[in-house]
């Protein structure tokens, strides 16, 4: 891992600052805190096992989510030192790569009853509790947004995107939330 | 939204995240004549059909597959990993189609 320490001066302030919490009955939209991702690249033919990449999450459920053959996200709400990235880095040597997105992506949470309609506004992922399991994640487009989505509950969402379009993404779900805002 | 397309990895996506490379044709050896590499990186069949194509799921898995597609229908007939079998193994040279 470079020794350059360059994740918290490069964002000094969060994404989604002034991005306040949208909340009503039916739908629940919140930026997260950016604390750490790590993605995880390794060989498609390959794959590393969920046991081996869990050890190394904060160990929150869904703390390690799939991102095709072979990639994985590690993500947690805590800030890593450079440290603690180094040792996680290391500890995925030989069979695969991380890398240290913290500062690169940004995760949103979504929930409430409403939320597979609000998301299936903006992608074509069938987002049925009974298709798209707790646990279950993929990359699809948000609109015209390439997003990571994860099923963390029966009615509730994280969708990670990059650090640039959060803010556009944020105006597109809050957008698309707004006939279940209304009461 | 507009067709959608199988991905092995992914399920069905619209076109929209995916980004079309053209004709899946086999690779001339590196020592073959210009001619043949003249074909290979220039010349296309305008086939009307069924045929393959490379697509990459660009806002998905990001993998490269091949795509049996109708050019009269736009029907799919396929879509597989360009170099993985179905079960994840790393397809070996001489296997591909
Ligand atoms: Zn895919």
């Amino acid at each position: 891992m470079s020794d350059l320490r360059i994740t918290r001066p490069l964002t000094p302030q969060p994404a989604l600052r002034g991005c306040t919490r949208l909340v009503s009955r039916a739908i629940r939209l919140e930026a997260l805190p950016e604390g750490h991702v790590i993605q995880v690249l390794g060989t498609p033919h390959a794959p590393l096992a969920m046991e081996r990449l869990a050890p190394l999450s904060d160990g929150a459920p869904q703390a390690v989510r799939a991102a095709g053959p072979g990639q994985w996200f590690i993500v947690g709400d805590r800030a890593k030192t450079h440290a603690e990235l180094g040792d996680i880095l290391a500890a995925l040597q030989p069979e695969a790569f991380g890398v240290d997105q913290s500062a690169g992506r940004v995760r949103i949470r979504a929930s409430g009853p409403m939320v597979e309609r609000m998301l299936a506004k903006g992608t074509a992922v069938d987002l049925a509790l009974t298709r798209f399991p707790v646990g279950e994640a993929t990359t699809t487009l948000v609109g015209h947004i390439a997003a990571h989505v994860t099923r963390i509950g029966d009615e509730a969402f994280e969708i990670m995107v990059l650090r640039g379009f959060a803010q556009s993404l944020w105006d597109d779900l809050a957008r698309m939330s707004a006939e279940f805002l209304e009461d | 939204m507009a067709s959608l397309v199988p991905c092995p990895h992914c399920g069905a996506r619209p076109k929209e995240e995916f980004t079309i490379r053209g004709a899946a044709l086999a690779r001339p050896r590196a020592d073959a004549e210009p001619a043949a590499w003249m074909d290979y990186v220039y010349l296309r069949d305008n086939p009307r059909g069924r045929y393959e194509e490379h697509w990459h799921h660009t806002a998905g898995c990001r993998r490269w597959l091949v795509v049996t597609r109708d050019t009269a229908t736009h029907e799919i007939a396929a879509s597989r990993d360009a170099s993985l079998d179905t079960v994840g193994v790393k397809r070996t040279e001489g296997a591909r189609s």
